[in-house]
């Protein structure tokens, strides 16, 4: 059964994917409830989840409450190039982990992985002040009010470079050493050979960075001090007032949001099946 | 390729040809690292590699890291001084019984979330490791979870376990298990947001199993297979080794998420009741903005540091010997 | 023969583009990105000129119209003064002011809450408005004396109120007539209270006769103080170096709550601080003790309002408590504090208070405004029962203790409430024991040092 692709639609596995699957995707349900509940029905407790009125209208409401195209825009932008600037140097610094052998390696890997293990409260005020420096004394566009600076500081993480080193690790190094052998340069090795065996993990890195670019807001909120530059998460955060939330536009926002993820997503699941064997690496 | 070649502790080496395999470093050693005085062409490709990235992480993550260690050195509450206090803040937390609790929440739930996430999420992966009809539907309700505000997470799981309106508490009286009272009992909030929080990394360790499930060739599958071994047994012996990087990977990620955790206590139980949710760091996000005392902030979060540092080392010295790699 | 195969394999691989389409691609991408930024988000919002300020506000729905519209106003009638306005959630505003102050790119006014004024009040750049406050035309004692203790750190002014509200009760009319019970009157007792949440709590339609928030913050700590300051007590000693609220009328208010929570169980103990309201929305809460922002949260109740119950035998009267918040000024410049002062003199004038209080329904800052004729029904009108709310202002006769150390002090008496509400400690050693951290903590030894 393992090795078999089954086109059965009664597989078996369907009866636990299902109940998993409900369960996954229950909190989404109720946002999605909500977002088309009118503020009567959404201001239960427990949730209405079978309203009596449907209110479409949380959408284009939502929309022109704020520059919400002006948002998405900005977040669009971070995200793609944050995924992008990240595909490129965590793939080269994980690879170099993974692959070469050279003075002070281990100490520079544990000192990114050192960076992953103090929270983001305490390091926040030296960041915002080292990215207002660059902004002022660098480039413009990466200082504070600006979105490079959402980019910039996030151009490449310990968290790719720790994954793709993972990864890259995993794969069987003969292919390398034939190309090397080849005369091809580690440049090359890593664009022509590891890169086009890594799809599942580089689609795996891209969704992820993107999700964790759309979804951030604790330093856009530090970062940003202007609506223009505003991201979404923080545009959504306009429905959210001290003591009162507009929970239909809220979560009507919070759905709007959630498309692109979901788009990118699926986009990159057909990266997650390229198996290995596809690249015909099963040899004699 | 046959499984012969896959030998533990073995690891990848930039040399320019393939090692014979008697020469490949015995289990248990140190993975091939060359002596430290290797230097030359790998040595400048290597750094040149790496530099771009660790140029921004340095920068934006180092930096920091060393900045708040000269003010967990300071009584740093914003006004005009800060006057240099050496270790009071270090002996301060050290007598502090709400850092204990703290500690200890921490750990708890660390040790629960870990291996709660890995498990949930490889079974989930395995089994949707297929190419069933609906396949991609699955797997995007497994990622939705990643996707969705913590916020709206919250919301739902506050509901959920609501002692009396909530379906969990609706079910065990369906099961005649008597009611609780979930987030209003000390001894149970942590256990509610361990749920919360599998729930909703459990996407994020589907996604990684699954791109590692990918890279196991199906002939090392079938070849147990005709070898004459059970799927169960398979499943442990071949396909389980196999995945042990990504499982290295995601019990270092996911504990060194777990002890910083945060932002789900914030928007529950804001570290209530009497403390039973309160984690490190949210301990120190009240010390530093409603206590406004940023120098025991950071000598909290160092705290915390020195936990993730020692509990991160450990994890990677046991993961070197259970894990395999096929080079 | 694998070798060879891989090597072929290799080959096929390497007829993909070369390391030069690699990093031109890279380059390419980047050159793009940076151009594009460069384009795009403006500024830090501070420029040189002294005429421009920006403020930081966390406004939503209605009120954001009105006072975006408010700005519009100012910005017309002062041509060259531009006021440009950022909204930051004021529950997160907090860590980005801090950030900008230790930063160098403060705001020109934030909106911030009173509970912080204390330790806002020791940064630097925060200007004392102390002089500001007392021009002439500025009526200083024109708002309410609860706005003015919050605003004013030993002596001195650092804030102007931007916001005024304060607790009192709000009732389920429909479950107080099917329980046969008469609607809470202006001089009902907490005794009554707690009676009419027994008889409003029905387990087996899980109602309940009011509900708590539990979660140990300031919003449990200052629903408990209204009730001690009902009872006759007090936080602290008049010097404000011990704690006084281990004394009868503490004994007496947490007493109250026990009845509810842990002998009647009328009491719905909400850990989270987010589903109290909407209960009450869904007609499973007789009573809450709340404020007006929560009376937009019941279109589906029908619903009324009264002031707090009194203690019989007390001084403490229908005493209620209040939450203000301020603008704070930030020096950035003396051209750019005198801008702001101007604004926010204008901002607060009695014309424009009471024409935010219309369109918001929020509680007028100032008593003049309050007290003009009409008013109240006005507000009312758009508002039910926000009148009230209004009239309770005069109920409120103090402040919590305006002393950097009261975040610290809070969560000991927070700790000591949800002790008492969830029944794991008995009202009197809870109290002791939060005494007792409460005079280490300003003895100077709590943690933090």
């Amino acid at each position: 059964m393992a090795g078999q692709r089954s086109r059965l639609p009664f597989s078996p596995w369907h009866l636990v994917l299902i109940p998993a699957a409900i369960i996954l995707l229950f909190p989404f349900a109720w946002l999605l409830v909500t977002s088309i509940e009118t503020p009567a029905e959404a201001l239960h407790f427990p949730p209405i989840l079978t309203p009596h009125v449907i209110r479409l209208r949380n959408y284009p409401d939502a929309l022109a409450a704020a520059p919400f195209g002006r948002f998405f825009l900005n977040s669009a932008i971070v995200a793609v190039t944050t995924v992008i600037c990240n595909l490129v140097l965590c793939a080269l610094a994980g690879y170099a982990f993974a692959r070469f052998r050279f003075l002070g390696r281990g100490v520079l890997f544990v000192l990114i992985m050192t960076t992953l293990m103090v929270p983001f409260q305490v390091t926040m005020i030296p960041q915002f002040i080292i990215t207002k420096w660059i902004g002022v004394h660098l480039l413009a566009a990466a200082g504070i009010g600006h979105i490079g600076a959402l980019i910039v500081p996030n151009a490449a993480t310990a968290f790719g470079v720790f994954f793709l080193r993972q990864f890259f690790r995993t794969l069987p190094i003969e292919y390398e050493e034939a190309a090397r052998v080849d005369g091809a340069s580690r440049l090359a090795v890593l664009w022509r050979i590891v890169l086009p065996l890594s799809a599942p993990a580089l689609a795996t890195l891209a969704a992820l960075t993107f999700l964790d670019s759309w979804n951030s807001f604790l330093w856009p909120l530090i970062a940003i001090n202007s609506t223009s530059a505003m991201t979404l998460p923080l545009g959504l955060a306009t429905f959210q007032g001290a003591h009162s939330t507009e929970w239909t536009l809220l979560m009507a926002g919070n759905v709007m949001s959630l498309a692109p993820m979901m788009a990118i997503f699926l986009v990159a699941q057909r990266y997650f099946v390229r198996s290995v064997a596809a690249t015909g690496l099963t040899g004699t | 390729m046959t499984a012969s070649l896959v030998t533990p502790g073995g690891a990848g080496q930039g040399a320019g040809t393939a090692a014979p395999a008697a020469d490949r470093p015995r289990r248990g050693t140190r993975r091939g690292r060359a002596p430290r005085s290797s230097a030359g062409p790998q040595s400048l490709a290597g750094w040149a590699f790496v530099t771009p990235a660790s140029v921004i992480i340095g920068l934006f993550g180092a930096a920091p890291i060393v900045w708040s260690l000269v003010i967990s050195f300071q009584q740093n509450n914003l006004s005009a001084s800060t006057p240099f206090v050496g270790l009071h803040n270090y002996r301060a937390l050290l007598h502090d019984p709400a850092v204990a609790q703290a500690a200890g929440n921490t750990l708890v739930y660390t040790a629960l979330f870990v291996p709660g996430t890995m498990a949930v999420g490889l079974f989930l992966a395995v089994a949707m490791n297929r190419n069933l009809r609906f396949m991609w539907f699955y797997r995007t309700a497994a990622y939705a979870t990643m996707a969705i505000s913590t916020i709206s997470e919250a919301l739902v799981f506050i509901w959920l376990f609501d002692p009396s309106y909530g379906i969990v508490n609706y079910l065990f009286s369906l099961v005649g298990i008597p009611q609780q009272q979930f987030l209003n009992s000390p001894s149970e909030a942590l256990y509610v947001v361990v749920t919360m929080t599998i729930w909703g990394w459990s996407g994020f360790a589907v996604v990684i199993y699954l791109a590692a499930l990918q890279g196991i060739p199906q002939d090392l599958i079938e070849a147990a297979a005709v070898d004459g071994a059970g799927r169960w047994s398979t499943f442990r012996k071949v396909t389980l080794p196999l995945l042990s990087p990504a499982s290295l990977f995601l019990a270092v990620w996911l504990t060194i998420n777990a002890l910083q955790l945060f932002d789900e206590v914030y928007l529950s139980t804001q570290g209530g009741p009497l403390g039973a949710t309160t984690v490190l760091v949210y301990y120190l996000y009240q010390q530093a903005f409603e206590n406004f005392n940023f120098g025991y902030a950071s000598a909290i979060a160092y705290l915390l540091f020195l936990i993730i540092l020692v509990v991160t080392a450990i994890q990677f010295r046991v993961g070197r010997r259970f894990t395999y790699y096929r080079s | 023969m694998v070798t060879y195969r891989l090597r072929g394999v290799a080959a096929g691989l390497l007829a993909v583009p070369t390391a030069a389409t690699l990093a031109v691609s890279v380059l390419a991408v980047s050159v793009l990105a940076v151009s594009v930024l460069a384009g795009c988000g403006s500024g830090s919002g501070g420029s040189g000129n002294g005429k421009s300020i920006q403020l930081w506000e966390g406004y939503t729905g209605a009120e954001a119209k009105a006072f975006s519209h408010l700005v519009a106003v100012y910005d017309k009638a002062h041509p060259g003064v531009t006021v440009s306005t950022l909204f930051v959630n004021n529950d997160n505003s907090l860590q980005k002011v801090l950030t900008a102050v230790r930063g160098g790119t403060a705001p020109d006014i934030a909106y911030l809450y009173g509970s912080w004024a204390p330790n806002v009040a020791q940064i630097p750049q925060v200007v004392n408005l102390t002089g500001v406050v007392s021009r002439p035309g500025v009526n200083w004692t024109d708002f309410w004396v609860g706005e003015r203790d919050v605003a004013t750190v030993n002596g001195k002014v650092i804030g102007i109120p931007a916001l005024v509200d304060n607790l009192a009760v709000v009732y389920n009319k429909t479950l107080f007539a099917k329980a046969h019970l008469q609607p809470p009157g202006p001089n009902w007792t907490w005794p009554q209270f707690v009676a009419d949440a027994r008889a409003l709590t029905n387990p087996a339609i899980k109602q309940f006769g009011t509900a708590y928030v539990t979660p140990g913050s300031e919003d449990t700590v200052w629903h408990w103080e209204a009730l001690l300051w009902a009872a006759g007590g007090q936080i602290l000693n008049a010097s404000g170096t011990k704690a006084a609220f281990d004394s009868p009328a503490g004994l007496t208010s947490l007493n109250t709550l026990r009845a509810m929570a842990v002998t009647s169980h009328s009491m719905y103990l909400d850990p989270t601080d987010s589903a109290y309201a909407n209960l009450f929305n869904s007609g499973k809460i007789g009573m809450l003790v709340t404020g007006p922002w929560d009376l937009s949260a019941f279109p589906a109740v029908h619903y009324g309002v009264q002031i707090m119950p009194a203690f019989p035998g007390t001084s403490g009267g229908h005493q209620t408590i209040s939450g203000p918040d301020n603008w704070v000024i930030f020096n950035n410049g003396a051209s750019k504090v005198k801008t702001a002062e101007d604004f926010l003199l204008w901002l607060t004038a009695p014309a424009q208070v009471k024409y935010f209080s219309l369109a918001t329904g929020d509680l007028p800052t100032r008593r003049s405004v309050a007290q003009a004729s009409g008013f109240q029904a006005q507000m009312n009108a758009a508002l039910p029962g926000v009148s009230t709310f209004i009239a309770n202002l005069a109920n409120v006769r103090q402040a919590r203790p305006q002393i950097p150390t009261y975040p610290q002090i809070s969560q000991a008496i927070g700790t000591m409430v949800v002790a008492v509400l969830l029944n794991k400690a008995q009202p009197a050693a809870a109290l002791a024991q939060a005494a007792a951290k409460v005079n280490q903590i300003l003895a100077g030894s709590g943690s933090g040092g």
